[in-house]
Parts: C-alpha cells; sequence; structure tokens
C-alpha cells in the first residue's frame, strides 16, 4: 500500500452525475484510481466544482477527473496541468472557464482563481478530462469512453505516484 | 454583443452567470414597450420521469437526489415523502425532526453559496466572486464559513457533505450517535451569528426601486416556519392537499421553450421560494430571525425581488437557529426508519427545497414498482414570474445602453436563483430592441 508523506496529502475528486452516461466517468474513474491508491483521499461524485473549497485546502495535490465535450474523438484524454496562482491561465483553462468544454455551470478555473484570492488553492491541480459523447440520460458509459477507463485510471495513478516521489 | 440596424436591435450575450447551470433568455423590445420575454431553461427533471418507470420505489430517493448538485435533501424529502402518502405511512416525529436536521443544513449550504458567491456580486460592482474575494476576502470567507456549517450538518445527519446517502423511504439507514449531533451546537452558534452579520451586510446593498405583482405559493404548517412538510398555501388564503395541488398546478408546454411552465388551474403564474415563504410564514419566524427581518427593513412581505438576499439572508438565520434547536434537543429516533410496505397508488409529496416548492408525484403498483412519475421542481414553477419581472424590468430601463440592461436582465434572473444545474446543456441569452 502507498503511504503518501505528510504534507503530500492528495485529492482525487469525481465530477459528473452517473445518470448522465459519459457524464458519469469521472467518478468511475476517481473511485477506481481511489481503491488503488488508498493513502488518497478520494471526494465525490461532485457536480459543483465550488464543493472543491474546503475538500483541498492543504493538498500537495488535487486531481479532477471529468467528461468534457470539446470536438475531440470520443475517449481521448487530456492531462491539463491547472495554473496554480497564475493570473491569465493557459488556453485550455480558458476553455474550461467558458463553459464550452466542460458539463458543469461554473468553471474549475474559477473556483481555483477564488481559492487562490483566499489564500487556500492547492499546491497543484491537474485535470484528467476525458472526452465524452453520449450526454442522455442512463447509466452505460459509450463505447469509446468505456475503454478509455483503464488508461485514464493509469493516468491518475502516475499522477499520485509522482506526488509522493516528490514529496 | 451588439448588433446595430436601423429599425431593430439586438443584444446577446452567450451565457447567464453564475446560475446553477444553463439556459437562455431572449427579451424583445418594440416601439419601448416589451413584446416577448422567454426565459428557456433545458429540464432535465422531465427525462428522470421516463428513467424513473420500472425502478423500485425505495430507489427513488437517490435517483432523484442526483438531479440536483445543490438540493439534493430536497429530492430526497419529496420522494420519500410522496412514496410514503402512497404506501399510507406515517414517520415518527423524531425522524421528522432529524429530517427537517438535513434540510436546515441544505438550506444553510444553498443560501450561504447563492447569496455570498452568486449575488452579492451584482450589488457590489463585482464581476464574479473572485473579485470580491479579491477585493474583500474576509467577507466571502465568512461565507464559505456558514457554507461548510451546513456541509457538517449534511455529514452528520446524511452520511456525506455532498450528496447525502443516509436518506430512506420510511426515515434513515442509521441515526447519528448523539455525540455527533452535540458537536453541532459550536459551529452552529457561530454560523448564526454569521447570518445575521450577512443580514446587515446585504440590508446596506443598493436596491433598484421594484416592486412585483406576486402571487406567492409555499408550505404552511401550524406551529413553524414550514420546510419538510406542510400544506400547499396562497398568500390570499387559498389551502390544499399536496395531492390538490398537483391537479391545481397545471403544466403547459410553450413552443419556444423545452421547459414546462406552471400555472395554478384558473388563475395566473405564481411564485415559491424565499420571498413567498417569508411573506406567508413570516410570523413564524423565530425571534431571532424575525428581529433581524425587522432591522434590516423588511415589512410582512417583500416584494422587491432584488432584495430577495435580505429575505434569503432571514432565511439563513433562520436555518440556522433552527439547526441549533433541533441539535439542541436531540434524542435519537427508537428505530432509524418506519417499514415501509408497498402498495398499489398515488402518492404525492411536496417540501421546500432553497428555491422554493419541490413536487414528486409517484404511482406504484402492488410491488412497489414505479409506473408513473411527475416531478415539478421551482425553477419550472417560477419562470413565467420571472419573465414577468425581466418584462417590467426592461421597461423601467428602457433609458440604460445594452450592456447594462443585459446586465440587470441577469441580476433579475439570478434574483429568484434559478437551478438548472442538473442541466447538461448550454446558454444564451439575447435581448432584441426595434
Amino acid at each position: 500500500m502507498s503511504v503518501l508523506a505528510p504534507g503530500s496529502r492528495v485529492v482525487i475528486a469525481g465530477f459528473g452525475s452517473e445518470y448522465r452516461r459519459d457524464d458519469g466517468v469521472g467518478s468511475i474513474v476517481a473511485a477506481s484510481a481511489a481503491s488503488l491508491r488508498p493513502s488518497t483521499h478520494e471526494v465525490g461524485p461532485l457536480s459543483d466544482p465550488l464543493d472543491l473549497l474546503g475538500q483541498w485546502d492543504g493538498a500537495a495535490l488535487v486531481v479532477v477527473i471529468d467528461a468534457v465535450r470539446s470536438g475531440a474523438a470520443p475517449g481521448t484524454i487530456r492531462v491539463i496541468e491547472m495554473d496554480v496562482g497564475g493570473v491569465a491561465g493557459s488556453d485550455d483553462e480558458r476553455n474550461i472557464e467558458s463553459h464550452e468544454t466542460s458539463t458543469h455551470g461554473i468553471g474549475l478555473a474559477g473556483v481555483l482563481r477564488l481559492a487562490t484570492a483566499l489564500g487556500r488553492a492547492p499546491a497543484r491541480l491537474v485535470l484528467v478530462a476525458i472526452e465524452g459523447r453520449e450526454f442522455g440520460f442512463g447509466q452505460e458509459l459509450s463505447a469509446p469512453v468505456e475503454a478509455a477507463v483503464p488508461e485514464a485510471v493509469r493516468r491518475v495513478v502516475e499522477l499520485i505516484e509522482e506526488a509522493r516521489t516528490c514529496a | 454583443m451588439t448588433h446595430g440596424a436601423k429599425s431593430s436591435r439586438t443584444i446577446s450575450a452567450q451565457g447567464i452567470s453564475r446560475v446553477e447551470g444553463e439556459g437562455s433568455l431572449r427579451v424583445d423590445v418594440r416601439d419601448g414597450k416589451v413584446t416577448d420575454v422567454a426565459l428557456d431553461i433545458f429540464e432535465p427533471p422531465r427525462y428522470f420521469e421516463a428513467m424513473l418507470v420500472g425502478r423500485h420505489f425505495s430507489e427513488a430517493p437517490d435517483i432523484t437526489a442526483r438531479i440536483c448538485g445543490i438540493c439534493p435533501v430536497a429530492y430526497q424529502m419529496s420522494a420519500c415523502a410522496a412514496m410514503e402518502d402512497a404506501c399510507s405511512v406515517s414517520v415518527s416525529d423524531a425522524i421528522k425532526r432529524l429530517r427537517r436536521l438535513l434540510y436546515c443544513g441544505e438550506w444553510i449550504q444553498s443560501h450561504a453559496l447563492h447569496i455570498y458567491l452568486l449575488h452579492a456580486p451584482d450589488f457590489l460592482g463585482c464581476a464574479d466572486a473572485v473579485e470580491l474575494a479579491e477585493r474583500d476576502p474576509r467577507v466571502v470567507e465568512r461565507g464559505l464559513d456558514i457554507k461548510r456549517t451546513g456541509n457538517l450538518i449534511m455529514e452528520a445527519v446524511g452520511g456525506r457533505a455532498i450528496h447525502p446517502v443516509n436518506v430512506r423511504v420510511g426515515g434513515f439507514y442509521r441515526t447519528p450517535d448523539p455525540s455527533a449531533i452535540a458537536a453541532l451546537a459550536e459551529p452552529l452558534r457561530r454560523a448564526r451569528e454569521n447570518a445575521l452579520a450577512t443580514v446587515s451586510w446585504v440590508s446596506g446593498f443598493v436596491f433598484p426601486d421594484v416592486a412585483g405583482d406576486y402571487r406567492f405559493v409555499a408550505l404552511r404548517s401550524p406551529s413553524r416556519y414550514a420546510v419538510e412538510e406542510g400544506r400547499p398555501g396562497l398568500f390570499e388564503g387559498f389551502d390544499v392537499s399536496a395531492g390538490q395541488f398537483a391537479e391545481l398546478a397545471v403544466e403547459e408546454h410553450v413552443a419556444r421553450s423545452t421547459a414546462l411552465h406552471s400555472r395554478l388551474e384558473g388563475r395566473d403564474h405564481y411564485l415559491t421560494g424565499p420571498l413567498a415563504r417569508y411573506a406567508i410564514n413570516g410570523a413564524l419566524l423565530p425571534r431571532v430571525a424575525a428581529d433581524a427581518a425587522r432591522d434590516a427593513g423588511l415589512g410582512a412581505a417583500c416584494t422587491n425581488p432584488f432584495q430577495s438576499i435580505v429575505v434569503r439572508a432571514v432565511e439563513l438565520v433562520f436555518a440556522c437557529d433552527e439547526a441549533l434547536r433541533l441539535v439542541e434537543e436531540y434524542e435519537p429516533p427508537d428505530s432509524p426508519a418506519v417499514e415501509v410496505k408497498p402498495r398499489a397508488g398515488v402518492g404525492t409529496g411536496v417540501t421546500e427545497a432553497p428555491r422554493g416548492l419541490l413536487l414528486h408525484q409517484y404511482e406504484i403498483d402492488d410491488q412497489g414498482i414505479i409506473v408513473r412519475a411527475r416531478i415539478m421542481p421551482p425553477t419550472s414553477q417560477n419562470l413565467l414570474t420571472v419573465e414577468d419581472d425581466l418584462r417590467r424590468v426592461v421597461e423601467d430601463g428602457m433609458t440604460l445602453g445594452d450592456d447594462d440592461l443585459q446586465w440587470r436582465c441577469e441580476q433579475a434572473v439570478r434574483n429568484h436563483d434559478p437551478c438548472i444545474s442538473c442541466a447538461a446543456h448550454f446558454l444564451d441569452v439575447t435581448v432584441v430592441r426595434s
């Protein structure tokens, strides 16, 4: 079992509704990754990024996993390093903020900026974004998103291991 | 974005920010008069209704709670009330008190979020909560501290701060240990003080001078400010059972909108939520909340929608005070739940979600399988009234520039805290002037 060093608290947050097909992939990946690395703190399924405030205080690493809709091929995984403490943000962050890629109303980048203003931002925030295809009502993932789950879990675990190594 | 033309003017914006989710808004103005207002919100509860058919009645609280990330307790409570009505089951007073405590936790979370992070920036010239936090972090911290107290209640009673898992038809899966409930008292005392400071803070904002002609509907309860149970009542004295209300509340499809629009049969549209609750049940507020309302300058009723933030703050005081009372009087129920045996029939449940009345109605068969489901969330009930507000705001604001008028319209929508977070869809705003 991996044991994280003091001061290297890791939070894994899965976003989305398990009743909105591919929207639920974030929670599925988060739960799988957390079961492989039980020393992490899993939160979710979340609907509102504002719920991360208070959950990620003092974290060395926060990994957010969420379904997105950006026009990429379904099942595509992108690992986006959020600019903690940054002002302008990356192009990816601006897309997230503009709601064009996320299925959620309040942007993750906005919550990060809010936390930064309050001195409550985590040391590092990474978004693992999985391109969804089906967001209708139901509990089954589409085939390409289902196929992407093991790789997404592997990427999350890799991020946790990096944090542990660097601690 | 402004499209200029000699005979017409179109103002459009991509997205109303700081509402929970997304929808679209269009206002048409011709010769200085508003000819049409359309607030269109994609309404997933309708799809959930179909999804519920064929499910076991015991699944309804948890499935419907996933409709809304902001008010899952409301969905759980209305679903439980409807199923218990269908099965002719009454829960014990101890379970009712525990439900009320859990519901207070959700009100605290939801109202603190809306006041501090979504609504207050409108009155302080801030683009959003980030700007407010940069300008005055202590104020935002106060709001977040109040919200955290709601989280604590949800954890202690509901098992989780977000999307509680401890609610079932008939009561709870387990009853909280008295020590866990007692630990809520101190945070609640602090939250109540912070809520009082919130009332003072928001009552000092400058509000547009607007008065709505509202037909208020809220639950009534004989001796308490109604939250988790009561009979739907109208300001003018209308008082019906939940089942009768379900028959009276007529939902219409409007061609331009994917959302259903509610009216009371034989009457016009109506408003649920904080303004309605305060007008109908204000006399039942505990002393500390009633005093705060008086000191804030609120009368017996408030019809200025922009001042809904003050009423919401008063309800925040109420929720903290009421939760504290329930914590101090807590005795674990003899049993976490009463047994509910399914029987064929129809049941209706109505409770007060933070945004207003939430109605669930189910028909189940003798095996407890859901045959028909109807969910009427507060946002759809308020849609026509919000459109009416927008009409008034635009007519009163003809001298404003396009950007200012659009901003005022967005404020008018946020006044009613519409919740559309459950929709995985996207929003446009359009104002057309001719």
